[in-house]
């Protein structure tokens, strides 16, 4: 029941909503619950508009990859942008931090992203890009039954 | 998607739908912000009711309004969000400002309210 899958897009706001769209039909093998999938969409909808923003500005060039596997009932994935970068990972980890606020950006990004799924890891290399790993494992109902 | 209705002089209804993010936001923002600056208004409704989708860039929007409102006491009030929405609130603090009533509810009350009935 693996699978893995590459999308590569540009910097454009009308892409964060096929980004979700492609998501949620990776998962759906996983048969998720209505919250968990709409958690799910937000983690990546949260990863994919900060690339857009704040990794490119919105430029219409720069490129974004989304990297997701499924290993089980668990989904790793990585939207990587090669923009701007952050300079400081752990005060842009922090709840109501934002260098957008003219941009109405409320700095509750990362803290969706953590809050909605079972890790978040942030490398990124200022001027170079980032890439955020998101790991959500998607424990059903019924499955808890089956468990010996 | 999204459709706004304008109650006499001080309520405006803002009926969200389909998914709000950041693509969609600024078309929203665009028309609401003249109608607060035009001075009169002092509540702001959102109905969430068949919003199928929103991240933190609906925070944002509502925030934003909320900033706007803050001088002239304007009050906020939002109805129908999601489990998931209801949590994204959570987040940013906006707990308080979700009313578990229906928006006709909500439009009764205000009567009460605005017009001193
Ligand atoms: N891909 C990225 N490239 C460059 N900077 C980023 C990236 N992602 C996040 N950041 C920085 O981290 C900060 C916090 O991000 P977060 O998503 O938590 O808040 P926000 O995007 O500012 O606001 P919100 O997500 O609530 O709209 C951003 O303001 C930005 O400075
Ligand atoms: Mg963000």
């Amino acid at each position: 029941m693996d699978n893995e899958i590459t999308l590569s897009f540009i910097a454009k706001s009308e892409n964060e909503a096929l980004a979700r769209m492609v998501m949620s039909s990776f998962i759906a093998a996983i048969d998720p619950t209505i919250e968990e999938l709409s958690e799910f969409k937000t983690v990546i909808s949260e990863a994919v508009t900060n690339a857009i923003v704040h990794g490119y500005e919105e430029d219409g060039v720069g490129k974004i990859e989304i990297h997701a596997q499924r290993l089980d009932r668990e989904i790793v994935v990585s939207i990587v942008d090669y923009g701007r970068g952050i300079r400081d990972v752990s005060q842009a980890r922090e709840p109501l931090f934002t260098t957008k606020p003219e941009q109405e950006r409320s700095g509750m990004g990362f803290t969706i992203m953590e809050s909605f799924s079972d890790d978040v890891e942030i490398y990124s290399i200022p001027d170079r890009g980032t890439t955020v790993t998101i790991t959500k494992r998607f424990v059903p109902i019924q499955e808890s039954s089956r468990i010996v | 998607m999204h459709e706004v209705e304008r109650v006499g002089d001080e309520i405006i209804i803002i009926r969200l739908k389909g998914e709000l993010d950041h693509h969609s936001t600024t078309d929203i923002r665009n028309e609401i912000v003249p109608l607060i600056k035009n001075g009169s208004i002092k509540v702001l409704v959102w109905n969430l009711k068949d919003l199928n989708f929103m991240d933190s860039s609906g925070i944002g929007l509502i925030l934003g309004r909320m900033r706007e409102l803050a001088p002239i006491e304007g009050q906020t009030i939002i109805v129908n969000p999601s489990p998931t929405m209801k949590k994204i609130f959570q987040f940013a603090g906006l707990s308080p400002y979700i009313y578990n009533e229906s928006e006709i509810e909500i439009m009764s009350k205000l009567g009460g309210i605005v017009y001193g009935q």
